[in-house]
C-alpha cells in the first residue's frame, strides 16, 4: 500500500491516543478507496532560469517573485516545475460522504492529502534522476503559499505547463486549485546537497500551529 | 454550399493544431496565443494557408482561449481578438469554411469549483456573437472535459447563432474525461441538445482513441468527428514529446474512416504534413453512411441509463402525504432531500424523481436549486416532475446531462408549453395517457392519447424513442375494474408503438390495508405486460425484490449474477434486536451510531428530552470534549462522538416535535466565504454546535456576502461564523464583515480557519476568533445566552 497511515494520522491529529479496531479497520477501508478512485496523473517540465532579466524562466513568460523562492533556488540554473493530481472524482467522493459520515470525510481527506504527497515524492524522484544525469542535485519541492510565495501565481504556472488540457487541473479565482488535491511546486537543480532547513519557521502559522507542538511537523 | 448540406455525403477535413504551429515559430509557454491575431498576423495566416495547401475544408480561427477570463491579461477584448482571428482566416480562406474555435474557459464550473453555469454562458455568448457577426461558417466547441462546461458553450451557441456546431469532448485512456464523462454519456446528451456533429479530440493518439471512437460511433445517430493528437504526449528528459509520424497518423485514421468516422482533423503535436497524409488517404473514400440508433437514454454528467432492461425510478423526492418533507422543503432544509436522494441510490434507484410542489413555496426557484444541489451529491440521472412549464425549463436549463421531464399529456395546451422545452434542451418525456376529457377508463382510449402524443412530438422534432407512455394507474379501493384495464393499454401500447413505459407502481394501493403486498402484485403484473420504468419507493425492499426477481425470471439478469450476489446471503430467521447494555454515554463515547438511536427511544420512556439532552448527551459531549483538548481522543474520534450524538438527537427531535417542547439554544448562520470551497473544517464546528442545541443555518461554501446580510436579516440572527482557509478568501471574509456592519445587521461574527489566527481576526474586525469547534461553542454560549 501506497499511502502511508503513519502519515495519515500525523494529518488527523494522531498521537498515540487508544484506538479501537472500528476506528482502525475505518481508516484502512479509506486509505484502499482513496486509493480506488483516484487517478494520478502529473506533468513537468524543465527550464532555464534567467537571472540576469528579474528571476524568468527561459522561453515563457514566467517571472518569479518574491525574496523565498528566489532564495529557494539560488543556486540553481535550472529547474523543473511540476503539477500533479489527484483527480476529480476524489473531490466528489469526499463531498458525497460529507452527507452521510463526516468521520469518513474527514479520513478520505487526511488519506488523499498522504495520498498526493505520495505521487509527488515521486514525481521528485523522476526529476532527480534527470538532474543526476546532469551531474546536478536537486532542492527540495517548494510550493506556492510557501513564505512570501504567492499563491496568486498558480493559474501562471498551470499555464505554462498547459495543465487544463494534459492533467486536468485548473485554478479559481482565489488561486484555489481544482481538483483540490493537487499540487504545484518548483523543484531547483544544483550542485549542493538538498538543504535541511526548517520549513515550519516560513509559515505564517508559526506561532499557533497544534502540530508543531510535539515532536511532528505538519509535513511541509 | 451550407457546410450542413455538404456533411450528409461528404468526408470533411479540419486542420491540425494551432498552438504547435505558433511555438515553433515563436510563441513562448505562458503568452496569450490569441494575441497574435493582433500583434503577428502574418504567422497565423501563413499557418492558416499551410493547412489551406495540405488539403483541408476547414480552417479553425486562432480563438480557442479567446475568452474574457484567459485575455483579462491583455490589452485586447473578446472582440477585437475574435474580429481579428476571424479576419484572418477568411483572408486566405477562398472557398474553405472558417471555424470559430471555443475550448474551455480553463476554470472550474460548479460544484466542483466556483465558476457559475451563467457565468459560464455569458463567456461563451460573447464569443460566440462575435464570432458569428465576424462571418464564421461554423462554431467548433472542443477540448471540454466537463458536460456542464459543454452545456454551457452550445446553449450559448444555439440561442445567439443560426451556425452549425462541432462539439467534440477529451477523454483519457480509460475512456472518461478528467471530470469523469464517460463516452455514450457524451452523446446521449450531445445529440439531445441538438448539434451538428460530435466527437473526441486531444488527449490521447490516434490510436489509443480507437475503443472511444468505437463506442461513440455505436450509439451515435449523427456524424461523428475525431481530432487526436500526434500520440500520447511523453516526458523525455523534461520536455514533451509526441512520437506518431504523419504516415502512422494516417494509417489509424483511415481505420478509423472505415469504422464510420466522417470527420477529421489533428490536435496537439500535429501539423499540416498530418493534415496532409490524412487529406491523401482518405479523400477518394465515401462517407459511411450513419444509421438511426434506436435506443432511449438519459444520463448525468458521468452516469447513462439505457433503457432496455427494467429502470427503477425513486419516488421519493416528492413531498405529497409527507409531512417531515413538507417542512424540510419550507425551511429550504437541502441536506434533508439530499440525505433522501443518497438513501435511494444506495439502495438501487436508477434514476431519481424530483418534484418539490408545494402552494406556498416558490416552486420556480426551489426546483431548480434541489435539482442542482442533488446533482452536486449524487450521480444518477433525474426526472423533473412539475407541472409548471416554468419551473420545468428553469431545472432543466441548469441540469447537468439529459434528463426526463415528468410530464407533458394529451391536452393540446400542455403539449404546446411542454415539447418545445423537451427538444430544446434534448430530454426525455413522459406522456401521461389523459386529455381535456381526463382519464379514459378504457384501455383502447389511453392509446389513443399516447398515439396522439407520440404524433404530436413528432411535430416538434421529437422521436418516440424519447417519450415514456404513462397509461396511468389508478387506485383499487375507488376504481377497480379500471386496475387491469392499465395492465392491457401498458401491453397495447408497447405493442403497436414499441415506445418505453412507465407507471407510478403505488397509486394502486392507497386506501388499503397490506399496501406492500397489493404495489409489488400490482409491479410483477405490469412488468411482465411491458413495463419498463416502474417509479417506485427503493426503500421498500419487497418492491425492489419484485423487481430483482422479475429481471431473472426475464431472462434480463443473465445467469441471475445480480440475484444470487444480492440474496445469497439470506437466511429465512430474523435476528433478535437488542439494546445495548451501555449507557447512552459510554454509547456516545464509544462512537456507536448503530446503538444510540435504540437507546435513545428506550431512554424517552422514562424521561423527557430536555432531561436525557442536559443529564446524557450534554456530559457525554463535554467528557470528548475536554478528552479531545488534553489529547487523549483525537480528531476522528471526536466526530464520531459528535455523529452519535446527532443520531440521539434526531430521535429527541421527533419527540419534541410532537410535544411542542423548545430546546434550542438560539440560531446562528455559518458559511464558508466567497472564493473558498472548503467545506469539512465548516462542517466540524457545524455538527458539534448542533451537538449543544443550537440551531444552525448552515449557507454552504463559496457564499455571496450580500446572501449572509439577507439572511441574517431575514432571520434575525445575532451570531455569525465566517470560515476561510486560503489567505486569498480571507479578504472575502473581511468584505463578508464589512458588508454586515454597513447594512447594520446587529451581531457578533466569528471567524475560523487554517489561515486565520488571533491577530488577523481582529485586523478584519471579527469579534472573535474561534481556533476550533470546542471554542466556537464557547462563543455561541456567550453571545446567544
Amino acid at each position: 500500500m501506497c499511502i502511508d497511515k503513519k502519515e495519515v494520522l500525523r494529518y488527523l491529529g494522531y498521537k498515540n491516543q487508544h484506538m479501537d479496531e472500528k476506528l482502525n479497520n475505518l481508516i484502512d477501508e479509506c486509505m484502499a478507496e482513496i486509493k480506488s478512485i483516484s487517478k494520478p496523473k502529473y506533468v513537468y517540465d524543465i527550464f532555464s532560469i534567467n537571472k540576469d532579466n528579474g528571476f524568468t524562466l527561459e522561453n515563457t513568460n514566467f517571472i518569479l517573485e518574491g525574496k523565498n523562492i528566489k532564495d529557494h533556488l539560488k543556486n540553481s540554473t535550472k529547474c523543473a516545475v511540476m503539477v500533479a493530481t489527484l483527480g476529480s472524482m476524489v473531490d466528489s467522493k469526499i463531498k458525497y460522504y460529507e452527507k452521510i459520515s463526516l468521520t469518513r470525510a474527514l479520513i478520505l481527506d487526511a488519506c488523499a492529502t498522504t495520498y498526493i504527497e505520495h505521487i509527488c515524492d515521486g514525481v521528485e524522484d523522476e526529476i532527480k534522476e534527470i538532474a543526476r544525469k546532469e551531474g546536478k542535485n536537486i532542492t527540495f519541492r517548494y510550493s506556492p503559499g510557501y513564505g512570501d510565495f504567492s499563491i496568486k501565481v498558480q493559474s501562471k504556472i498551470l499555464n505554462i505547463l498547459d495543465a487544463n488540457k494534459r492533467v486536468g487541473v485548473t485554478s479559481t479565482e482565489s488561486s484555489i486549485l481544482i481538483p483540490r488535491k493537487s499540487v504545484t511546486a518548483f523543484i531547483g537543480f544544483q550542485i549542493e546537497e538538498k538543504e535541511k532547513i526548517n520549513k515550519c519557521l516560513s509559515c505564517n502559522k508559526y506561532k499557533s500551529c497544534s502540530f508543531r507542538k510535539g515532536e511532528i511537523s505538519c509535513g511541509y | 454550399m451550407d457546410i450542413r448540406e455538404k456533411l450528409k455525403d461528404s468526408i470533411l477535413f479540419f486542420d491540425g493544431a494551432m498552438g504547435t504551429m505558433l511555438q515553433e515559430r515563436g510563441l513562448k509557454r505562458g503568452e496569450v496565443p490569441e494575441t497574435y491575431n493582433i500583434i503577428y498576423p502574418q504567422i497565423v495566416k501563413e499557418i492558416h494557408q499551410k493547412y489551406i495547401e495540405a488539403g483541408t475544408d476547414i480552417i479553425t480561427t486562432n480563438t480557442f482561449g479567446a475568452n474574457e477570463l484567459k485575455l483579462k491579461d491583455t490589452s485586447y477584448s473578446v472582440e477585437e481578438i475574435i474580429d481579428a482571428a476571424v479576419k484572418n482566416a477568411k483572408e486566405v480562406a477562398g472557398n474553405k469554411y472558417v471555424a470559430l474555435d471555443m475550448g474551455p474557459i480553463g476554470q472550474m464550473m460548479e460544484p466542483m469549483g466556483t465558476l457559475k453555469f451563467e457565468r459560464a454562458y455569458d463567456i461563451f455568448k460573447r464569443q460566440v456573437i462575435a464570432g458569428t457577426k465576424a462571418g464564421c461558417d461554423l462554431i467548433l466547441i472542443e477540448t471540454i472535459s466537463d458536460l456542464y462546461e459543454m452545456k454551457a458553450a452550445v446553449l450559448a451557441a444555439k440561442e445567439n447563432s443560426n451556425l452549425p456546431i462541432f462539439a467534440t469532448m477529451t477523454f483519457e485512456e480509460d475512456g472518461r474525461t478528467f471530470t469523469g464523462t464517460d463516452p455514450i454519456s457524451m452523446v446521449v446528451f450531445l445529440e439531445g441538445i441538438g448539434v451538428d456533429v460530435l466527437g473526441m479530440n486531444c488527449s490521447l493518439g490516434p490510436n489509443e482513441s480507437k475503443h472511444i471512437v468505437t463506442k461513440i460511433l455505436d450509439y451515435a445517430s449523427i456524424p461523428v468527428m475525431i481530432q487526436p493528437n500526434a500520440g500520447l504526449p511523453k516526458i523525455v528528459d523534461g520536455n514533451t514529446v509526441y512520437d506518431v509520424t504523419p504516415e502512422e497518423f494516417g494509417t489509424t485514421i483511415e481505420e478509423l474512416q472505415s469504422l464510420g468516422v466522417r470527420v477529421f482533423g489533428g490536435c496537439c503535436g500535429t501539423n499540416d504534413n498530418f493534415i496532409r497524409e490524412v487529406v491523401n488517404r482518405l479523400k477518394d473514400k465515401d462517407s459511411a453512411k450513419i444509421e438511426n440508433k434506436e435506443f432511449t437514454a438519459v444520463t448525468s454528467a458521468t452516469k447513462n441509463v439505457i433503457i432496455d432492461e427494467v429502470v427503477i425510478i425513486g419516488e421519493r423526492i416528492n413531498p405529497t402525504g409527507k409531512k417531515k418533507f413538507k417542512e424540510a422543503l419550507r425551511n429550504k432544509d437541502i441536506d434533508y432531500i439530499l440525505k433522501e436522494a443518497i438513501l435511494q441510490k444506495e439502495k438501487g434507484a436508477h434514476v431519481l424523481d424530483v418534484n418539490v410542489g408545494l402552494p406556498e413555496i416558490d416552486e420556480i426557484s426551489l426546483l431548480r436549486d434541489v435539482t442542482k444541489e442533488v446533482q452536486s451529491i449524487v450521480d444518477l440521472p433525474l426526472q423533473i416532475d412539475s407541472t409548471d412549464p416554468v419551473a420545468i425549463e428553469a431545472a432543466i436549463r441548469g441540469y447537468n446531462g439529459k434528463a426526463i421531464i415528468n410530464s407533458v399529456n394529451g391536452k393540446e395546451s400542455v403539449m404546446k408549453d411542454i415539447f418545445p422545452i423537451v427538444k430544446k434542451y434534448g430530454a426525455c418525456v413522459v406522456g401521461l395517457t389523459l386529455d381535456e376529457d381526463g382519464i379514459p377508463s378504457k384501455a383502447e382510449d389511453r392509446v389513443k392519447i399516447a398515439e396522439k402524443i407520440i404524433k404530436r412530438a413528432k411535430e416538434y422534432g421529437i422521436d418516440k424513442k424519447h417519450i415514456l407512455i404513462d397509461c396511468l394507474v389508478l387506485t383499487a379501493s375507488a376504481q377497480q375494474e379500471e386496475v387491469l384495464e392499465t395492465i392491457k393499454a401498458v401491453k397495447m401500447v408497447k405493442e403497436k408503438f414499441n415506445v418505453r413505459t412507465t407507471l407510478g407502481v403505488s397509486n394502486v394501493s392507497f386506501g388499503l390495508p397490506n399496501r406492500r403486498l397489493l404495489n409489488k402484485t400490482f409491479l410483477s403484473m405490469a412488468l411482465a405486460s411491458g413495463l419498463d420504468a416502474p417509479i417506485i419507493n427503493p426503500k421498500d425492499d419487497d418492491i425492489l425484490e419484485t423487481v430483482y426477481a422479475y429481471k431473472v425470471l426475464a431472462n434480463e439478469d443473465r445467469d441471475a449474477k445480480v440475484y444470487i450476489d444480492k440474496f445469497k446471503h439470506v437466511k429465512n430467521v430474523k435476528q433478535d434486536v437488542k439494546t445495548s447494555d451501555l449507557t447512552l454515554q459510554e454509547i456516545i463515547i464509544k462512537g456507536l451510531k448503530a446503538e444510540a438511536k435504540d437507546k435513545t427511544i428506550e431512554l424517552l420512556k422514562e424521561k423527557s428530552a430536555l432531561k436525557i439532552v442536559n443529564e446524557d448527551l450534554i456530559p457525554a459531549l463535554d467528557i470528548v470534549g475536554n478528552r479531545f483538548e488534553e489529547g487523549s481522543v483525537f480528531l476522528p474520534q471526536l466526530i464520531i462522538s459528535a455523529e452519535t450524538v446527532k443520531v440521539a438527537f434526531e430521535v429527541i427531535k421527533e419527540k419534541i416535535k410532537k410535544e411542542e417542547e423548545q430546546i434550542s439554544k438560539g440560531k446562528l448562520i455559518l458559511a464558508t466565504v466567497q472564493g473558498d470551497i472548503h467545506d469539512i473544517g465548516k462542517n466540524i464546528v457545524k455538527v458539534i454546535l448542533e451537538n449543544y442545541g443550537f440551531e444552525v443555518i448552515d449557507l454552504g461554501k463559496d457564499v455571496d456576502p450580500m446572501k449572509i446580510v439577507e439572511v441574517a436579516k431575514d432571520e434575525n440572527i445575532k451570531l455569525i461564523g465566517l470560515s476561510a482557509l486560503m489567505t486569498t478568501t480571507v479578504k472575502s471574509m473581511e468584505e463578508t464583515i464589512r458588508l454586515l456592519r454597513e447594512n447594520e445587521v446587529g451581531c457578533k461574527v466569528f471567524v475560523g480557519g487554517a489561515v486565520l489566527n488571533e491577530e488577523y481576526a481582529q485586523m478584519i474586525k471579527a469579534d472573535f476568533y474561534a481556533k476550533d469547534a470546542k471554542v466556537a461553542v464557547e462563543i455561541a454560549n456567550k453571545v446567544l445566552n
